[in-house]
């Protein structure tokens, strides 16, 4: 008997101890994914990296003439990071670009330095201004050995103190931004709840409203239900099929680009937009309805004016529960938009989502795990930041559903 | 006078009314039969585009044989060898051993942490692992494979060489089930935790009062009462797991021939080789991204019948 009870224990304790094992690997999981990504990425987390182009744009440019040097004193601290040249008053630093290549940085420009102003020798005409996070490739000189990025900050310094001028600099600006995959994504979803928002709330409004509980509205449903599990691979083909074509024909696109991506998530999104819709619908009491059509409003009144109105956390939640959709998608829209990642960002043009920016990067060679990942930690951030919204709109909502009914 | 004005005014405006009430009905209904209508618009495409490389004689490479396809075991690419010799048995194979391998590995993983939340975890503990659960269920495809690509890869490759084998950088089934299986796991587990909170409480206090444990009870009685919910976890997992595509193509490798069962070597699934003729726009290369499209939804249609007629018969028997 005694035995019986040990084993017992023994063998529960076991099971015990597998549950509390599996519930470890999640937590793990977790751990891992935010220490990998953090780890990896947050050293590129800066503004620069939202602000600045993709592509790095080059400039060739010499001094106008009448040029001074200066006799700039700058604060210590330039010093210390960086090599600073008095002369020229511009400090220069070594550093990894945001693709991963060693530069010479700019880390500060006097105010008085003959690199304020510099003639651009290609085809534009402004004078270009030095600054700051710019990449200086080479500076070279009337009668001296030409300053290389690859000798490092120390030795280009040492270079523009022995010389009184510079016959050319060539410089670029930082590059390796994500300004114009954050543009497309949120083109993109302004553009899909557009289309989606319309036609899902539309849709939930009849199958709540008007719908009569026959045969052919349980049809409806269900068909509207199968499109949760279509994958969203499938979803890209149909995009690549059906809206390319139709905006190639439409619009002066010659591809994929972001209004047939739209069209692509806005298919993606409708069920999960009508199904929280119809929920949000459900819970509106029938006696507003009865009310309303009582006091002499007519059927479109009553929807639009008092049963809308009531659902509108749940149509808010719709449109969060897109959004967060939208911004993890990739798979759909690797065809439905593609793989381009660009700069200038027009609704026809060729671009990408910060997803598959991701994706491009990833199986591109070689692959760009730090940039990659600095997408990915914002990419998580929204979706975390969306997650709590939408919790505290359904815990407010359902506090004050339930203050009313206790009222 | 005044008065019939007045209700000729009501009469008219109750006429109007009447009509923009029709025309809003119909609106809705509109929207909804559109919605409704793009499951045949998505299938309807698939399928026209599909079985074009078996029809026609794509530009002089001649039709592709339906039987070989479905069979054979090499994927050649089209224009570059001049062949229609494009055939998907090989990854029909493949993607069904990864999604069952991954799933030996989510579903005791899901169910077991399910369990742990609903039943055996003290409350503060539950509610943290249930927002664990919640964040990890948020977290976009394309992230655990790029997680995937940074630390499973590596861990493979080093695990791998341990053996003795020289895999490719990680790529390998293996890679694939661990970063579908670590995908689906928030999946199964929130489903499953409220199949398992759903179970009367009746059963497992008749079970209590005739002697078991409470570890048994939630072994035996819950987890056999919860039974159907939990296979229907498994379901949607599987689900996810079939149709997962850019997360998979970043550690699987791409093989273009012949089956392989050894954990270790690279892999293709149904999706990934639909990412690999990505840059093709037209031709047989094109077109037969849709026919294994199309084989896609009929491996997933087919996995989901067969697994809820198993459902039915599982889920009809009672607690032992």
């Amino acid at each position: 008997m005694f035995d019986n009870l040990k084993k017992r224990k023994l063998s529960d304790g076991f099971m015990q101890a597998l549950t509390y094992l599996s519930s470890t690997v999640s937590l793990v999981t977790l751990l891992l994914i935010f220490g990998f990504i953090i780890s990896k990425g947050s050293s590129f987390l800066n503004l620069n990296l939202i602000t600045e182009n993709y592509e790095s744009q080059g400039f060739v440019a010499d001094l106008y003439a009448g040029y001074e040097l200066c006799d700039c004193n700058a604060s210590g601290e330039y010093l210390e990071d960086g090599f600073y040249s008095k002369k020229w008053g511009i400090a220069l630093v070594d550093s990894t670009d945001l693709l991963g290549k060693n530069v010479v940085e700019v880390l500060y420009v006097h105010q008085d330095s003959p690199f304020q102003q510099l003639h651009d020798k290609g085809i534009g005409t402004d004078p270009i201004k030095m600054k700051t996070d710019y990449d200086i490739i080479r500076i070279a000189f009337e009668s001296h050995a030409t300053a290389l990025s690859r000798h490092g900050a120390a030795q280009m310094i040492e270079y523009l103190n022995a010389n009184d001028s510079i016959r050319e600099i060539e410089f670029q600006t930082a590059g390796g931004g994500i300004k114009g995959s954050l543009i497309t994504t949120l083109y993109l979803i302004g553009l899909t709840l557009l289309f989606a928002l319309p036609i899902g709330v539309g849709a939930a409004i009849y199958l709540n409203e008007y719908a009569k509980p026959t045969k052919s509205t349980k049809i409806i449903r269900s068909l509207i239900e199968t499109l949760t599990g279509v994958p969203s691979i499938i979803y890209g083909l149909m995009g690549l099929a059906i809206f390319v074509p139709l905006t190639v024909s439409l619009t002066n696109a010659t591809g994929g680009n972001i209004i047939s991506g739209a069209m692509t998530l806005a298919v993606i999104l409708l069920p999960i937009i009508i199904r929280t819709t119809e929920e949000s619908l459900k819970v509106v009491p029938d006696e507003y309805r009865q009310a309303s059509l009582a006091l002499g409003a007519s059927k479109t009144q009553t929807t639009f004016q008092v049963v809308l109105p009531s659902a509108i956390p749940g149509i808010m939640t719709a449109t969060l529960l897109a959004i967060g959709r939208i911004v993890g998608e990739s798979a759909a829209l690797v065809f439905a938009i593609g793989t381009a990642i660009k700069d200038d960002i027009t609704l026809t043009g060729k671009s990408t989502s910060l997803a598959v920016h991701i994706w491009a990067m990833m199986t591109d060679e070689p692959a760009n795990i730090e940039l990659s990942a600095t997408i990915a930690i914002i990419i998580v951030l929204i979706t975390i930041l969306l997650n709590i919204i939408i919790k505290i709109i359904s815990t407010r909502y359902l506090k004050r559903k339930l203050g009313s009914a206790y009222e | 006078m005044e008065e019939l004005l007045k209700w000729k005014e009501q009469m008219r405006s109750t006429k109007k009314n009447r009509i923009t009430d029709k025309i809003t009905q119909h609106i809705f209904l509109g929207t909804a039969l559109l919605s409704a209508s793009f499951i045949f618009i998505v299938v309807g495409i698939i399928f026209v585009q599909g079985i074009r490389p078996f029809v026609t004689d794509n530009q002089g490479l001649g039709s592709v044989n339906l039987w070989s396809f479905l069979t054979g075991d090499v994927w050649l690419i089209g224009a570059t060898f001049a062949s229609n010799l494009y055939s998907v048995g090989f990854i029909i194979v493949s993607t069904l051993f990864i999604a069952l391998l991954s799933l030996l590995v989510s579903f005791p993983i899901g169910v077991l942490t399910a369990l742990f939340i609903a039943k055996v975890a003290p409350k503060p503990l539950a509610k943290i692992l249930r927002t664990v659960i919640e964040t990890l269920a948020a977290i976009p495809s394309i992230v655990y494979g790029l997680f995937g690509a940074g630390i499973i890869l590596q861990v493979v490759y080093d695990v791998s060489a341990l053996f003795g084998y020289q895999s490719k950088g990680g790529n390998s089934i293996i890679s694939v089930v661990l970063v579908l299986a670590l995908m689906t796991i928030p999946t199964i587990t929130a489903i499953s935790e409220v199949a398992i909170r759903s179970v009367d409480k009746t059963i497992e206090h008749g079970s209590l009062a005739l002697g078991a444990s409470n570890t048994q009870t939630n072994f035996k009685v819950v987890l056999a009462s919860a039974k159907s919910g939990i296979f229907t976890a498994a379901i949607l997992g599987i689900g996810r797991t079939l149709g997962e595509a850019t997360a998979v193509s970043l550690v699987a490798g791409g093989r273009r021939a012949g089956i392989s069962f050894d954990i270790f070597d690279t892999t293709s699934t149904l999706t990934t080789i639909m990412l690999e003729g990505l840059k093709e726009t037209t031709g047989l290369d094109y077109d037969i991204r849709f026919s294994v499209g199309l084989v896609l939804m009929a491996v997933i249609l087919l996995t989901n019948l067969l697994l809820n007629s198993v459902k039915k018969r599982v889920g009809s028997v009672h607690v032992r």
